[in-house]
């Protein structure tokens, strides 16, 4: 008699953690970059780009805009804009409105559940995610910054002078977009109203924190990432003003250190949640 | 990943590393120049690096200004004398000559002139007036150079630059300036044809640093704190020099009882707009804080006494009250303006005799 048993198919081994996360990243990227937050995006980098190029033209036509005895040149008005556009808008901002949707978005969509039906650690996905925000955030962002160099600090400035500046503000850029995703991935992983307590985050805590003379400060982002600023603070408003009186500013190493101990915290934190957390879809 | 995401990302680390090696390149070579130098950039490539000096003035905005039209009318041209010179070189000074840079650099001897010219030049004419009287013709590194013949009697113009006391008519032969005989000055003199419609003429080793400035990068764009003072003075006057008064007094040789008594300041600068009136500023760099104060009060003592001259003239007290002493730390700063009802209040030149 024929043997009629078919031979057992083996199971494919379920890919590493960098593998899925990878392939996430992969899948994330384009639905990141192509969805309706990216139009929000675009205006908030864009912005910048757009004065410093109004602002050239302007000079171009013979405005007395810039005045060197009063400090007012080219790499001075390059130093406000990252600190008044980016460091205290685009990056933290963007850090939650990304950052908070990484998982936040899939709930929403309840699209959840295909997720993780997949041989993946949940882990994985989270980090693929998040590794797509990142290439999608530091890749609009720092071209924009690079466009307002090109254009601003020319005007009685020196491009040449100013490169180092650049680079020190792109690194920082980058690492306050790496920690603000990375604590906001965490709430939207693990909060119900992630987008709420993002926003109260940035727009309250941070800003009440940097005033008040004390410890308090130490316990936000802001705090480490200005400290590398190398740019002088803007007294553009009371906060300003008061923040710039009790101002202290860390060491570069210890910046470096308590933004990269937040780092790896929040982020396996956030990795910690998506794994343990039972996601419940509305129905 | 889908391909317009693809050239997303592509187009965004595109102009990232775009900006970069832009950055990078400014860095190394001393960094681009600033948008308010922009209109004499090009010019300024060729000072040498190491120019003591450095000067320019808009000359078409000069020339086309109230301030010299009311000059002219209450000064005697010598309208013969231009004409004369347009016709053996084709250049109306009127029109022809848009702006110029001109630097002193320390040479063995003495400083080396260079004038770097912008306009338009009928260069085979140049040349051919040039090769008439016995110059001679140089290529270098691509350029042309045109020699001042060397047994030519110097120009009228060389006449500046003898001793005080010493006559014009002394000329050939005669001790200039740091003891050089005219006719050898006159014989450094070389006109180079930098590019088209920029001309070069001044000292001959001076004109070829600066093509080798040029070619080498190696120009005073890269001296920063001289870009600076002229960043800053350049935006809004159409005439401006500045210079380090120390090297340029010590290669004066003056006296030493002179060099004693002049102040302790590193850098210079006077800048002048020309329109309808003329407002100017001067201001000097001391070499400490100190010396900045000492300087301050020598020109507040001469503020005063110039306040005392002026009471009995409208203009002159117009002028005097325009003054403005400024500055901190070891900048010292004087501003001053000439109204133009000041200028409008000159007399009258009497029209000519009919020949």
């Amino acid at each position: 008699m024929a043997d009629t048993t078919t031979p057992s198919r083996s199971i494919p081994a379920a890919p590493g953690v960098l593998t899925a996360a990878l392939r996430i990243f992969d899948l994330s990227l384009g639905e990141m970059l192509w969805s309706r937050r990216t139009i929000f995006m675009a205006l908030v980098v864009g912005a910048p780009v757009v004065i410093a190029a109004g602002l050239r033209a302007v000079v171009a036509l013979g405005a007395p805009v810039l005045d060197q005895s009063r400090g007012v040149t080219g790499p001075m008005i390059f130093g406000l804009m990252i600190w008044v556009f980016y460091l205290r808008f685009t990056v933290p901002v963007l850090g939650v409105f990304y950052g908070t949707a990484l998982m936040a978005d899939e709930v929403e969509d309840k699209t959840v559940t295909y997720l993780f039906t997949r041989p993946v650690r949940r882990g994985a996905i989270l980090l693929g995610k998040y590794l797509a925000y990142l290439a999608c955030t530091v890749l609009v962002v720092l071209p924009s910054v690079v466009l307002v160099y090109l254009l601003v600090v020319p005007l009685q400035g020196s491009l040449g002078a100013s490169f180092l500046d650049l680079l020190k503000d792109l690194a920082l850029l980058a690492i306050g977009l790496a920690v603000y995703g990375a604590l906001f991935a965490f709430i939207g992983a693990q909060f119900k109203r992630p987008l709420l307590v993002g926003l109260v985050f940035i727009f309250g805590w941070e800003q009440v924190a940097l005033v008040f003379p004390g410890y308090l400060k130490r316990f936000t982002i802001a705090y480490y990432v200005q400290a590398m600023v190398p740019h002088a603070m803007p007294n553009d408003n009371a906060l300003s003003l008061i923040q710039a009186i009790f101002h202290e500013t860390p060491s570069l190493p210890l910046s470096l250190f308590w933004l990269g101990v937040i780092w790896i915290t929040f982020l396996a934190l956030a990795a910690r949640a998506v794994e343990q957390r039972e996601y419940v879809l509305e129905q | 990943m889908t391909k317009k995401t693809g050239y997303f990302m592509a187009g965004s680390a595109a102009v990232l590393a775009t900006g970069l090696a832009t950055g990078l390149v400014a860095y190394y070579t001393g960094g681009f120049e600033r948008v308010s130098a922009s209109a004499v950039a090009n010019e300024l490539r060729y000072v040498p690096a190491d120019a003591t000096l450095v000067a320019y003035a808009d000359v078409r905005a000069i020339m086309d200004s109230d301030v010299r039209a009311r000059l002219k009318a209450v000064m005697p041209t010598h309208e013969q004398g231009q004409k004369e010179f347009q016709e053996q070189t084709g250049i109306d000074i009127e029109r022809d000559i848009d702006y110029v840079v001109a630097s002193l650099t320390a040479g063995p001897n003495a400083p080396a002139p260079l004038v770097v010219a912008r306009g338009r030049f009928n260069d085979t004419q140049l040349e051919g007036l040039i090769r008439e009287h016995g110059g001679t013709v140089e290529e270098y590194k691509g350029k042309r150079l045109i020699h001042a013949p060397a047994d030519a009697p110097p120009d009228p113009p060389a006449a500046d630059v003898t001793e005080p006391g010493a006559t014009p008519n002394e000329t050939p032969g005669a001790t200039t300036m740091h003891g050089l005989h005219a006719s050898e000055m006159h014989h450094r003199l070389v006109l180079a044809f930098l590019e088209p419609g920029l001309i070069a003429f001044g000292d001959g080793a001076a004109v070829k640093t600066a093509i080798d400035a040029q070619l080498t990068a190696h120009s005073v764009t890269g001296n920063r704190e001289m870009m600076d003072l002229v960043s800053d003075i350049g935006q809004f006057n159409n005439a401006w020099a500045v210079g380090r008064f120390d090297l340029l007094s010590s290669q004066a040789k003056l006296p030493a009882e002179v060099t004693s008594r002049l102040p302790p300041v590193k850098w210079f600068a006077a800048a002048g707009h020309v329109d309808g009136g003329i407002s100017g500023s001067l201001r000097a760099e001391a070499r400490d804080d100190q010396g900045a104060e000492n300087l301050r009060d020598v020109v507040r003592g001469f503020m005063a006494l110039a306040r005392m001259q002026a009471g009995a003239d409208p203009r002159a007290a117009a002028v005097v009250q325009s003054l403005q002493l400024s500055g901190t730390g070891k900048t010292v700063a004087l501003s001053f303006a000439v109204p133009a009802e000041v200028i409008q209040m000159l007399p009258q030149a009497a029209p000519a005799p009919a020949p």
